[in-house]
């Protein structure tokens, strides 16, 4: 059988040329990286970055429309070359899936390469580059002339390429610090998560009042020579009721009582206290074998010890449950005069000015007594850009699942 | 607990068994066909019976830990299955879908889960249930979509014609991709309200938009009339990477300062 193939460069380009010119678009990008010995690439703040991005489309939007023509402009806007760069993007991003991203030693090898970094370095944002030139000069023989069955493909890429490259172009312009308030204390300085230089913010935070709520605390055996918690048998965490019911190999535990807040009292027995002050106690009835006692147990807290029932060379212990929700009360304010009071709290963050404002987290060792609240502050501005791609692929996306569902008709 | 996933589990799989079996002697004595598909229907509605008392019972959806989502699996694949006998007349998936979902529940029967009703503040939230609920179906349909492609394969390699296979892995990987794609988007507006910005490259978030990537490059290698045939060893491999971004993400070494570890079981 004689096969006929194409020679290697021989027009109309495909797969192979495109292989080829993706792979050594990666090797120039690995050897900047090199080059440069992989420092960080000085990205345009606003309005530097949105002015290039603008230039950019429009470049190649009139390459797309001058020049739709040529072989070699349809070639870089078609399937071929796009599937190639997809690749290339798999790998780079498959080499950030698997090694850690995080700070090495300067100097080393792959520290030069940028591999510690893959996603801010300079082989992925060449590649990304071409993609982009790649994604926009097929869209631009789709917008143009415009046609509604078109919409689907305008809507995924359109939107894809929004999301993308603002995203990354707006990447410089992202700020976000975290602020550390104790109650009673105002502050309108913040950190970045890698360096320590503070950074004045234009507003102040003042924490009134930082609360956490905990599920119910849990029973577990203690073992102290091996250090670990053993399950009971049913292999469920035993949250503490009245009534709760645990049993290990040969010990019965029953929770005969339960103070959710109590402070210990002079003969042994705790008495009911403030959520404030308090912490749960349990009156257990222990049974092994023959013999039954009964005994208080209690979570302790930073100030007050923990009591727990010895049972031979185990413990029975009652662990505080884990954090529930934790809030801040706050007041936001700027030095104009605007001011915001607001609860904060994970999944619930509240928008200032152009900020918008987190509950990050608290003095851990602390748990629920903490005084100080994490508060992480952020400003994007190019997020309404971003979600207007999302929104675009999200519309494309309902159309091909209905095109799809209706093609499907045709096939059966 | 324990009892009790395990009746249900053990249930579940007797009735996909005997309903397979019958479903099989059915090509003899075709009066077996239907209790061969009730009692099919059957397991997977034990399924959603015991995914039901078990979220009544943890106050709190069960798709918390990797333990819990196999569950949706096991109730969910082998409907992909009914559905692909009931639109394209393809009867044999089902056996595979079914198959996989015994498999599922035999790997939680084999690890008990923990039981714990504590769902941390992160993933209390409003997205919590569209998001991960849109990436299950998203899976359930890709994995058919591999197992189809699989069987192409096999068919191909006894050089049999097979067209209606290879629109019916193309189809299911098509509306995969399409809640992939929800699910990713999902995903990073949820982050943005939890976690401040909605791409962090964290190694769960990369694994997914591999995935992603995987089957993009699948729907425009068709698009460019890449031989069909070829893109069905495409299709049954893509799923390994959904796979690891699935369950393996929690052992590769960018995992250690990942946010989105919690989901190990
Ligand atoms: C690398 C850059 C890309 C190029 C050059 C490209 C090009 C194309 C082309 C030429 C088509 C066929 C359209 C038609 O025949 O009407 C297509 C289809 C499609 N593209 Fe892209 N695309 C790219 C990236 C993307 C991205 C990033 C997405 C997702 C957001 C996407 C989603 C789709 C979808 C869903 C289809 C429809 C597939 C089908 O109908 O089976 N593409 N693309």
């Amino acid at each position: 059988m004689v096969v006929v193939r194409r020679r290697w460069f021989e027009t109309p380009w495909e797969f192979r040329e495109s292989a080829l010119f993706t792979a050594v678009a990666l090797c120039i990008g690995f050897v900047i990286e090199y080059a440069t010995s992989g420092s960080d690439i000085a990205l345009l703040r606003l309005p530097g970055n949105a002015i290039a991005l603008s230039l950019f489309a429009v470049l190649v939007l009139s390459i797309g429309l001058g020049f739709r023509n040529t072989p070699a402009v349809k070639w870089f806007g078609g399937i071929p070359l796009g599937l190639s760069l997809i690749v290339a993007i798999a790998v780079l991003s498959l080499i950030g899936g698997i090694l850690p991203q995080e700070a090495v030693i300067s100097g080393s090898l792959p520290a030069r390469l940028g591999i510690h970094k893959i996603f801010s370095s300079w082989p992925f944002a060449l590649i990304i580059l071409l993609f982009l030139a790649n994604l926009g000069l097929s869209l631009s023989w789709k917008l143009i002339p415009f046609k509604v069955q078109n919409l689907q493909f305008i809507l995924f890429h359109a939107g894809f390429w929004i999301a993308l490259s603002c995203g990354i172009f707006g990447s410089s312009d992202l700020q976000r610090f975290v602020v550390p308030v104790e109650e009673g204390k105002a502050n309108n300085v913040g950190y970045t998560m890698d360096s320590e230089t503070p950074q004045q913010l234009p507003f102040s935070v003042f924490l009134h009042d930082f609360s956490l709520e905990e599920y119910s605390p849990q029973l577990f055996l203690y073992d102290p020579h091996s250090d670990k918690l053993l399950m009971d048998k049913s292999q469920a965490t035993i949250d503490v009721r009245k009534g709760t019911t645990a049993s290990w190999k040969g010990v019965e535990v029953l929770v005969i009582e339960y103070m959710p807040s109590a402070l210990p009292g002079k003969d042994g027995i705790p008495y009911l206290a403030d959520h404030s002050k308090g912490i749960p106690f349990a009156k257990v009835r222990i049974s092994t074998g023959s013999t039954q006692r009964e005994a208080w147990i209690s979570t302790g807290s930073p100030t007050l010890r923990p009591d727990a029932a010895q049972l031979g060379n185990l413990y029975l212990i009652m662990v505080p449950g884990a954090p529930k929700s934790f809030r801040s009360a706050v007041t936001v304010q700027d030095n104009q005069g605007h001011a915001v009071i607001a609860n904060l709290e994970v999944n619930k963050p509240v928008n200032f000015m152009d900020w918008k404002l987190y509950q990050m987290g608290y003095d851990e060792k602390a748990g629920r007594w903490s005084k100080l609240s994490l508060i992480e502050v952020i400003r994007d501005p190019w997020l309404p850009a971003v979600y207007l791609g999302f929104f675009m692929i999200m519309a494309g996306n309902i159309l091909f699942f209905w095109n799809g569902i209706k093609r499907q008709e045709v096939a059966s | 607990m324990n009892i009790d996933f395990n009746t249900a589990a053990t249930l579940a799989i007797a009735c996909w068994a005997t309903g397979s079996l019958l479903g099989l002697f059915a090509r003899r004595a075709p009066a077996l066909k239907l209790p061969g598909m009730v009692l099919s229907l059957a397991g997977s509605m034990v399924m959603a019976g015991f995914i039901a008392f078990y979220w009544a019972l943890l106050d709190r959806p069960p798709l918390r830990t990797l333990g819990e989502t196999r569950l949706w699996y096991a109730a969910l694949i082998p409907l992909v299955g009914f559905l692909v006998e009931y639109r394209w007349k393809i009867g044999w998936l089902k056996y595979y879908c079914m198959a996989l979902a015994g498999f599922f529940l035999g790997i939680n029967m084999l690890h008990p889960e923990v039981f714990d009703k504590t769902l941390m503040p992160a993933l209390q939230s409003p997205w919590f249930i569209p998001h991960v609920v849109v990436y299950l179906v998203g899976y359930v349909l890709l994995a058919a979509s591999s197992i189809t492609a699989l069987h192409n394969v096999y068919l191909q390699l006894r050089s049999k014609k097979n067209e209606t296979g290879e629109s019916v892995s193309h189809y299911l990987a098509l509306l995969g991709f399409v809640l992939l794609s929800f699910g990713l988007i999902f995903g990073a507006l949820w982050a943005k309200e939890a976690w401040g910005h909605y791409w962090t490259w964290d190694p769960k978030e990369t694994w997914a938009f591999l995935s992603w990537l995987a089957y993009l490059g699948y729907l425009h290698a068709y698009r460019y009339k890449i031989d069909r045939s070829k893109l069905q060893w495409y299709l049954a491999l893509s799923f390994i990477v959904l796979l690891v971004c699935w369950f393996g993400v929690n052992y590769l070494p960018s995992a250690q300062n990942s946010v989105h570890t919690y989901t190990q079981s």
